[in-house]
């Protein structure tokens, strides 16, 4: 992976194949996910980090913002998720995004994450792992991947924020 | 029993009610151990419009403290502020201030 850098107007990065591949495949499992009834996934606790209660304490105010704003929240997700798919070099190459793929990128690599982080338990003490040929430690690794494509993305964006002032 | 001079309703429960309306709602964002620090900070910026320092100091209390307040007003914005954060993955809630 070439970090995201800032070109102008665009934020460039570059993905082998095997990295592609891997973001593709998570895209997949996270568009089931999103697609998931909610009556059949109530108890996921990744799918509880995606779509998080609007309050903790009341439920009554937890149901009205559900009520008022799940949808809207799953169906901007999968708009997100269409961008990050349709700008994804399918073998590898150039990923090269305007701004306003750029914040699709940034949120659907961070609901990558936290489906990832939520599913191996990732906390603050977490480190990289050492055995990647282990199953935990190879998707662990995916995670920290992922965790360096979106802080490139974030830096590469705050860059350009600075300059055009 | 009360008698017929007997007020209707107690003025002090409906001072306690007004006073409970005029109290503003905010919306608070929690630690979690997955979003970026540098994450965060745009978030911040980029959706109530703060300067970096303010970002910063607000995204620092959320990791030092577990919590921050990052914006206050009537119910109805404090539930698309709470949406809004949502979208970008942040873990936010939002109920009357304490």
């Amino acid at each position: 992976m070439r970090p995201f850098r800032r070109k102008g107007d665009v934020l460039v990065a570059r993905l082998v194949d095997a990295e592609a591949g891997i973001v593709g495949l998570l895209l997949d499992q996270l568009e089931q996910l999103l697609d998931a009834d909610p009556a059949d996934s109530g108890g996921d606790p990744v799918l509880a980090r995606l779509l998080p209660p609007g309050n903790t304490s009341d439920p009554a105010i937890a149901a009205d913002y559900r009520d008022l704003t799940e949808e809207s929240l799953r169906s901007a997700k999968a708009d997100d998720l269409a961008t990050v798919r349709a700008t994804l070099p399918p073998e590898g190459g150039d990923v090269r995004l305007d701004d306003e793929q750029a914040r699709a990128w940034l949120r659907t690599t961070n609901d990558l994450r936290l489906a990832l982080g939520t599913r191996l338990g990732v906390t603050a003490e977490t480190e990289p792992p050492e055995d990647t040929a282990e199953e935990e430690g190879s998707q662990l690794a995916v995670y920290y991947w992922l965790t360096a494509v979106q802080g490139s993305l974030v830096d590469a964006l705050v860059a350009g924020r600075g300059g055009r002032r | 029993m009360a008698g017929p001079l007997a007020p209707a309703w107690t003025p002090e429960t409906t001072t306690g009610e007004e006073s409970d309306l005029d109290r503003p709602w905010v919306t608070i964002v929690w630690d979690d151990p997955v979003n970026l620090m540098t994450y965060v900070t745009f978030v911040l910026q980029e959706l109530f419009g703060y300067d970096e320092p303010t970002a910063t100091e607000l995204m620092l209390q959320v990791h030092h403290e577990g919590k921050a307040i990052v914006s206050s007003g009537p119910r109805e914005r404090m539930e698309h502020d709470t949406n809004r954060l949502h979208a970008y993955g942040l873990w936010a809630t939002y109920q009357k201030d304490a």
